[in-house]
C-alpha cells in the first residue's frame, strides 16, 4: 500500500527540479538511516522520495590540485574510510564520521545526512567546523556556499531554504604541519550519541600553533565554532596556560541542557577536558608524532 | 520490480522501491531468518550482506539494492566460512535464544572474508553493531576467534558440556519466532496506546476507519489480566482511564495495509490529561485503583532477632535505582486462530499455562478450549511472563473468525512492557569490633507502576534476601510495592533482589573499612555456612557453597588488587560482592510435571512443557531425564511446550526450571525406567540400550505391546512466610561471589571494565557450557544495571536512547563453578538464571569505590553521577 513516488535522478539539476516541484512533500534519501526510520515511526509521510545516490557529484570524493577535498553529501562513512588519502589529511574528520553508528550504519550514513539531521550532538559536525569546511548548496535559485557552522540554526533546524539540497563539503587545502582530532564522551563503548564532542584542528610551526579552529558539539542548541578557544591557542606552544585558557573558553561557550545523558555542570566540565585531550592529539598529528 | 542476486540466485522482488530490505526479505521473499529487532539501525538483528558488506537491512530501501548481491543467514552455509562459523557458534554456546544470531553470523562473515584470522579487537569492532541480550558476547567472540569445534561433543551425560539440542535452527535461519510463522492471510492487529501517563479518554464513532477498532466493549469475557489469581487489575483495553504511557485503549484489526495506513489523528479518541502520580505515595494522592486507597499494593516484612548484639561500627546509606527494560531483541509477537469453539494462540512467551488461563478468562471460555503453542522466544528475562499480545489477538481472532497476528514495534515494546522496579532504599548495618555483623535494617519502596503485575512477588522476595547470604543476628526489613502512573514493574531476573544487593554490599564495604578488615575476608567471616539458620528461621543443612566461592576468588582478588593503577588520571579498583537467591516461588506451590513415553516401535519421547527462552532448559532437562532413564540423550525425541501436548511445567522464571522441572524430569526418567525394568524383570542396575527401534535390557530385547509411560512431578517443599517473614520460603538457594576490576577516568567519570571473575555455587552443573552461558549473560545485564540502563517513559523508547551493553562493554569473564550438591535437586543441581546477575552491579560499585573513594548512591553510575560522587567524596 504505497503511493509514494520514488525518483533516483542521475543529475543534481534533475534532483533540484523534482524537489522544488514537490513543494515540500518530498524528502531527500541518501543512506536512509534517518528517513526510513522516520517513515517507519510515522513521523514523516513523504509524497516523493528523491534518492540522490545516483548523482556523481554527491557521491564522489575528489582531491583537488591545491590539496583541498570535495566530499559529496551522500558519501558514506565506509566509502570515505576507504579513500587512500582523505584519512591521512583529515584524520579527525574521518574518525568523527566513523563514530556515527555501527559498522552496518557506516555503510549507509553520510556526513551530509548527519549535518541535515540538525542534531547538536552530530559527531561529524564539530570536526567539520574545526576543519573549516565550506558547504555547497543547490536550489531553485542556483548554488550558494556557506561555512558549515552557519548551517545549523537549532535542534533539528537548518538554514536550508525551501527547495534547497546540500550538495557537499569542501575542506580547505592543508598547510604543512597541520593535524586534527575529534573526541566525544559517551557512557557506552560504541553506537551512542555524544554527551559532548570536541573537534580541534591545528597548524603548527616550530612547536608553535600558527592556526587553530575548535568545534564543540552537544553543548548548546547547535554545534558551535569556539573562536575564543582557538584564539588563545594561536601563538602558544600548547603549554598548560594556553590549554587551560582554551579549555576555559570551551566551557564558557557551553549553553547545554540537563538531560538523561548528562547535566549542565558535567557537560561544561567535559567540554574543557575533551578540548585539552583533542588538542594534544591534533598537535601530535600536526608535528608528525602520530 | 527490483532485481537482486539473493543468496546467489537472481530474484525479482515485487515491492515498492522504498520498502525496507528487511521487510522485503521477510514478507516478499519468505526469508524470515533476517530478524527485525528495532527497525532503526540500533540492534543489528537484521544485518545482511550487501555486496559482501554488512548493512542493517531495515535501513536499506529496496531500490538501492537493485542489481546487487544480498546474502542472508539462509545463504550462509554456502559462503566460504559459513558452515564452520555455524558449527563454531553451536559448539561454543554462542547462540542462546537465537534472535541476534543471524545478525552476528552475517557480521562475522564479512569480517572473516577480509580477515581470516582476526584478533579479539577486530571481532569486537566487526560485531559491535549487533546487540545480544543473552550471551554476554564472550562465547560469540570465542566462536569467531577459534572457528573450530575443537573435540567432538561428549555423549550428554549429566555434567557433560553438550551443545544445545535445539541449537541448529538458530544458526541457519529456520527457527520460528513470534513474528515468523503467521499464516499469510492473517489480519493485522495494531494496538492503540495512551500517549499520556494519566488520562481520561473517550472513543467515538470509528466507522470511517478502514479497519475495525476493538475496544473494551468487544471483550467477550473478563476485561482484565494479572499475575495473581485475585488481582486482574490490568485491562486488555482500558475503560475510559489510561494509567500509564503505553496503556492499551483499543486495537485496529484489518488487512495489514489498511491498519498501517491509519494515522494517529484519524483515530476518534479524545484525551483529557490528568496529573500523573510519578513519585511513590505522594501525600494525599488519589488512588490509582479503588482497591488500594493508599496506593500501596503490598508490604513485605521480616523480623528476626529480639535485640541486636552490641556494635562497634555502624554504616548507613540511601540508594536509588531506575526502571530497567528487559530489552529482549525479539519484540512481542504472535498470532491466534479460531478453530470452532477453540482458540489457538502462537507466539513468544515464558508462561504458556498462565497465558492459557488469561486467554480463557478474557474470552469467557473453558480452559480446555484454549491451546497455547509457544514459538521460539527471542529473549524473555521475566518480561514475557505477563501476557501482551495474547489476549488481544485471541479476542480479534475469536470475533473475526480469521487468523490475526501482531508484532510490537520496538518503541511500543519499550513503552508497554513491564520493567525492573525502581527502588528507593534506606539501610543501616552494624558489626562488632572483630567485624562480625550484628544488625541490618532495611526499608525500601519499589515503584510498581500502574498495575500489580509481579509487584507482590518483589515485595515478598526482597525482605527475605536483603541481608544477603550472611549471619546477621538482628534483622528488620520491609519492602513496599507502590503504585504510580509509571509503566508496570514486573518480573526481571532477580525480582527486586539485585537492587537490594547494592545497598547490602555497599554497607559491608563501609563496615569492612571501619574494622580494618579486607573486604573479601569480611565476607568470608560473615558468610552463611551449612548448618546455619537463616533470618526466616530456615535451617540450611546442605548446599551452602558461599565460602567455597569466596575462597575460589581469593587468589584472583590478590592478583587484581596488586595490579591496579593507584596514581594518575585512570585509577584502578577491584570490587567484590556476594549474593544468595531462593530457587522457585516464595513460600508458594510451584509444581512441574514431565513425561517420558516409550512406544512399541521403540520411539522414546520426552514431553517437556518447560519453555526454553534461550537459557537451555530443553537440553538440561533432556540430559537429566536421559540419565535417570539410563539411555543416551540422543535417543530422545522431543515434544516441547504446547499446552495441548505437554503437562504443566510452570513458568520459566525464578531460576526454577533446572531445579523444579529438572527434579520432575529425573522422576519421569526413573518412573519409565521402573516400568521397563519391571517388564523385563531386571534389577535396578540393568543396562538399557535402544537401537533400530528395539529396547534392550541387559542386551535382551524387550518387546512392548503398549506404550510405556513415566511421569514425574515435583513441588519443592516450602512453608509460607508468616507476618514476621518467618518460614521456609525456598527449598534451596543459589550462592555466588563475583569480583570486578575496572578503571575510572577521574576527569570524565567514565568506567572501563577490565575483568570479572564469577564463582557460582550451582549445586551441580548439569551442562557446564550452558551454565557458563547463563553466568556471562547475567553479568552483561548486571553491567547494564550498574553503568548505563535507565528507562525514562517517553524519552528512551528506542535502543539508541535506552542503552544496553554492546560487545565492547563486556570484559573478559572468568567463571568458576562450585558444586555444593543439593540433595533435593536433580543430581544435586540448583538454578543459575538469576543468581548470575545479582552480584555484578554491587561488585562494580565496590570497585568504583575502591578506585576513587566515592560511594555511588544512584544507578546507573552514568559518568556525570560518578564525577559528582567523586567530587562529593
Amino acid at each position: 500500500m504505497t503511493d509514494i513516488r520514488y525518483l533516483a535522478p542521475p543529475t543534481l539539476d534533475e534532483a533540484v527540479r523534482a524537489f522544488a516541484a514537490a513543494q515540500g512533500a518530498a524528502r531527500i534519501l541518501a543512506g536512509g538511516t534517518d528517513l526510513l526510520v522516520q517513515m517507519r515511526n510515522g513521523m514523516v509521510h513523504p509524497g516523493t522520495i528523491i534518492d540522490i545516490k545516483k548523482i556523481p557529484e554527491m557521491t564522489s570524493i575528489t582531491e583537488a590540485a591545491d590539496g583541498s577535498f570535495w566530499v559529496g553529501a551522500a558519501v558514506s562513512g565506509a566509502v570515505l574510510a576507504e579513500h587512500p588519502r582523505f584519512g591521512k589529511v583529515w584524520p579527525g574528520v574521518l574518525e568523527a564520521i566513523n563514530l556515527i553508528g555501527s559498522t552496518q550504519v557506516q555503510g549507509r550514513a553520510s556526513a551530509g545526512g548527519n549535518l541535515c539531521h540538525g542534531s547538536p550532538a552530530a559527531d561529524s559536525v564539530p570536526a567539520m567546523v574545526a576543519a573549516g569546511a565550506v558547504l555547497t548548496i543547490a536550489g531553485p535559485n542556483g548554488r550558494r556556499t556557506m561555512p558549515v557552522e552557519a548551517f545549523p540554526v537549532g535542534p533539528g533546524r537548518t538554514s536550508l531554504a525551501a527547495g534547497e539540497i546540500l550538495v557537499g563539503f569542501t575542506l580547505p587545502a592543508r598547510p604543512a604541519g597541520s593535524g586534527d582530532a575529534y573526541l566525544r564522551m559517551i557512557p557506552r563503548t560504541e553506537m551512542d550519541i555524544a554527551v559532548v564532542g570536541v573537534g580541534v584542528s591545528l597548524t603548527m610551526a616550530g612547536g608553535v600553533v600558527t592556526a587553530a579552529r575548535v568545534g564543540l558539539g552537544a553543548a548548546a542548541p547547535t554545534v558551535l565554532l569556539v573562536a575564543d578557544a582557538a584564539k588563545v591557542l594561536v601563538g602558544s606552544k600548547l603549554d598548560d596556560a594556553a590549554l587551560n585558557a582554551a579549555a576555559a573558553a570551551c566551557s564558557a561557550a557551553c549553553k547545554p541542557i540537563d538531560d538523561k545523558r548528562g547535566t549542565i555542570v558535567y557537560r561544561t566540565k567535559v567540554a574543557a577536558v575533551l578540548l585539552k585531550r583533542a588538542a594534544a592529539i591534533a598537535a601530535d598529528r600536526a608535528q608528525g608524532r602520530a | 520490480m527490483t532485481s537482486l542476486l539473493l543468496n546467489g540466485a537472481a530474484t525479482q522482488v515485487a515491492a515498492a522501491p522504498e520498502t525496507r530490505l528487511s521487510a522485503a526479505l521477510r514478507d516478499e521473499c519468505g526469508l524470515t531468518g533476517t530478524k527485525v529487532g528495532c527497525d532503526a539501525g540500533d540492534c543489528g538483528a537484521c544485518t545482511v550482506l550487501l555486496d559482501g558488506a554488512q548493512v542493517c537491512a531495515c535501513l536499506v530501501p529496496l531500490a538501492q539494492a537493485e542489481g546487487r548481491a544480498v546474502t542472508t543467514v539462509e545463504g550462509l552455509a554456502a559462503t566460504p566460512q559459513g558452515a564452520a562459523l555455524q558449527a563454531a557458534f553451536h559448539s561454543h554456546g554462542a547462540a542462546q535464544c537465537g534472535i541476534c544470531t543471524p545478525g552476528m553470523l552475517m557480521a562475522a562473515t564479512e569480517l572473516l572474508a577480509a580477515t581470516p584470522n582476526p584478533d579479539e579487537a577486530q571481532v569486537q569492532a566487526a560485531l559491535g553493531g549487533v546487540l545480544c541480550r543473552c550471551t554476554g558476547y564472550r562465547a560469540i567472540i570465542k566462536a569467531v576467534l577459534t572457528l573450530s569445534t575443537a573435540a567432538p561433543p561428549p555423549p550428554g551425560a549429566v555434567g557433560d558440556s553438550i551443545p544445545r539440542l535445539d541449537g541448529l535452527p538458530k544458526l541457519d535461519g529456520s527457527e520460528r519466532f513470534g513474528a515468523d510463522d503467521a499464516p499469510a492471510d492473517a489480519l493485522w492487529l495494531r494496538p492503540i496506546r495512551s500517549p499520556h501517563a494519566h488520562a481520561r479518554f473517550s472513543i467515538g464513532d470509528a466507522s470511517h476507519l478502514p479497519a475495525r477498532l476493538l475496544t473494551a466493549a468487544d471483550i467477550p469475557g473478563r476485561n482484565g489480566f494479572g499475575i495473581y489469581p485475585d488481582i486482574k487489575d490490568q485491562a486488555v483495553f482500558a475503560e475510559g482511564l489510561a494509567r500509564y504511557r503505553g496503556d492499551c485503549v483499543a486495537a485496529l484489526v484489518g488487512e495489514r495495509a489498511a491498519v498501517e495506513a491509519v494515522r494517529w489523528e484519524d483515530l476518534p479518541i479524545t484525551w483529557q490529561e490528568l496529573p500523573p502520580l510519578t513519585a511513590a505515595t505522594a501525600p494525599g494522592a488519589a488512588p490509582l485503583h479503588p482497591r488500594w486507597p493508599d496506593n500501596i499494593l503490598t508490604t513485605g516484612r521480616l523480623r528476626s532477632g529480639e535485640t541486636a548484639p552490641p556494635a562497634a561500627h555502624t554504616a548507613q546509606g540511601q540508594w536509588t535505582t531506575g526502571f530497567v527494560e528487559h530489552a529482549y531483541i525479539e519484540p512481542e509477537a504472535g498470532w491466534a486462530e479460531r478453530h470452532g469453539d477453540t482458540i489457538h494462540v502462537h507466539g513468544c512467551t515464558q508462561a504458556p499455562y498462565m497465558d492459557r488461563d488469561e486467554v480463557a478468562a478474557v474470552l469467557g471460555i473453558p480452559l480446555d478450549n484454549v491451546r497455547i503453542i509457544p514459538s521460539a522466544c527471542g529473549g524473555g528475562f521475566g518480561g514475557k511472563l505477563d501476557v501482551s499480545f495474547q489476549p488481544m489477538v485471541a479476542v480479534a481472532a475469536w470475533l473475526t473468525g480469521r487468523p490475526v497476528r501482531a508484532v510490537w514495534s520496538r518503541g511500543e515494546s519499550l513503552a508497554s512492557s513491564t520493567k525492573r522496579h525502581p527502588a528507593s532504599i534506606h539501610a543501616t548495618a552494624a558489626c562488632d569490633a572483630a567485624g562480625r555483623l550484628t544488625s541490618f535494617e532495611f526499608t525500601a519502596d519499589y515503584d510498581t507502576g500502574a498495575y500489580a503485575s509481579w509487584g507482590p512477588t518483589v515485595a515478598g522476595r526482597v525482605p527475605v534476601h536483603c541481608m544477603g547470604p550472611y549471619r546477621v543476628p538482628y534483622v528488620r526489613s520491609q519492602a513496599r510495592a507502590v503504585l504510580t502512573n509509571n509503566p508496570p514493574s514486573g518480573a526481571f531476573r532477580g525480582f527486586g533482589v539485585p537492587q537490594a544487593a547494592i545497598a547490602q554490599e555497599m554497607l559491608w564495604d563501609q563496615l569492612a573499612d571501619a574494622t580494618g578488615l579486607d573486604r573479601l575476608e569480611f565476607r568470608v567471616l560473615n558468610a552463611l555456612r551449612e548448618g546455619d539458620t537463616t533470618n526466616t528461621g530456615q535451617h540450611l543443612r546442605h548446599s551452602v557453597g558461599l565460602v567455597e566461592c569466596l575462597e575460589a576468588l581469593r587468589p584472583h582478588w590478590h592478583t587484581l588488587r596488586a595490579q591496579r593503577r593507584t596514581t594518575g588520571r585512570l585509577r584502578g579498583g577491584v570490587g567484590v560482592a556476594c549474593m544468595w537467591y531462593g530457587i522457585g516461588n516464595t513460600g508458594m506451590p510451584n509444581p512441574s510435571t514431565m513425561r517420558l513415553t516409550l512406544a512399541p516401535d521403540g520411539r522414546l519421547t520426552f514431553h517437556n512443557g518447560a519453555v526454553d527462552i534461550g537459557q537451555g532448559s530443553t537440553t538440561v532437562l533432556a540430559q537429566i531425564a536421559a540419565e535417570a532413564l539410563g539411555l543416551p540423550v540422543s535417543a530422545l525425541h522431543m515434544v516441547l511446550y504446547d499446552t495441548a501436548l505437554t503437562a504443566d511445567a510452570g513458568k520459566t522464571s525464578a531460576s526454577r526450571q533446572t531445579f523444579v522441572s529438572g527434579r520432575a524430569a529425573q522422576a519421569a526418567g526413573a518412573a519409565l525406567r521402573g516400568e521397563i525394568l519391571r517388564r523385563a524383570n531386571a534389577g535396578p542396575d540393568a543396562r538399557l540400550t535402544l537401537s533400530d527401534g528395539t529396547l534392550r535390557v541387559n542386551n535382551e530385547p524387550l518387546r512392548l505391546d503398549t506404550t510405556l509411560e513415566g511421569t514425574g512431578s515435583y513441588d519443592p517443599p516450602t512453608v509460607p512466610l508468616d507476618a514476621d517473614g518467618q518460614g521456609i520460603p525456598y527449598a534451596t538457594y543459589g550462592f555466588a561471589a563475583q569480583l570486578a576490576a575496572l578503571e575510572v577516568d577521574l576527569d570524565l567519570g567514565t568506567i572501563h571494565l577490565q575483568k570479572i571473575v564469577a564463582a557460582h555455587d550451582v549445586g551441580r552443573a548439569i551442562n557446564p557450557l550452558l551454565v557458563r552461558g547463563q553466568v556471562e549473560g547475567g553479568i552483561a545485564q548486571g553491567i547494564g544495571l550498574a553503568l548505563m540502563e535507565e528507562y525514562l517513559p517517553g524519552r528512551t523508547e528506542n535502543l539508541h536512547d535506552y542503552l544496553i551493553p554492546t560487545i565492547g562493554d563486556v570484559p573478559d569473564i572468568e567463571t568458576i563453578l562450585i558444586e555444593a550438591r543439593e540433595p533435593l535437586g536433580p543430581f544435586g543441581a540448583k538454578g543459575i538464571g538469576e543468581p548470575a546477575l545479582v552480584p555484578t552491579a554491587p561488585a562494580i560499585l565496590s570497585a568504583i569505590r575502591d578506585a576513587t573513594g566515592a560511594t555511588l548512591r544512584r544507578v546507573p553510575a552514568l559518568p556525570h553521577r560518578v564525577l559528582e560522587a567523586i567530587r562529593g567524596h
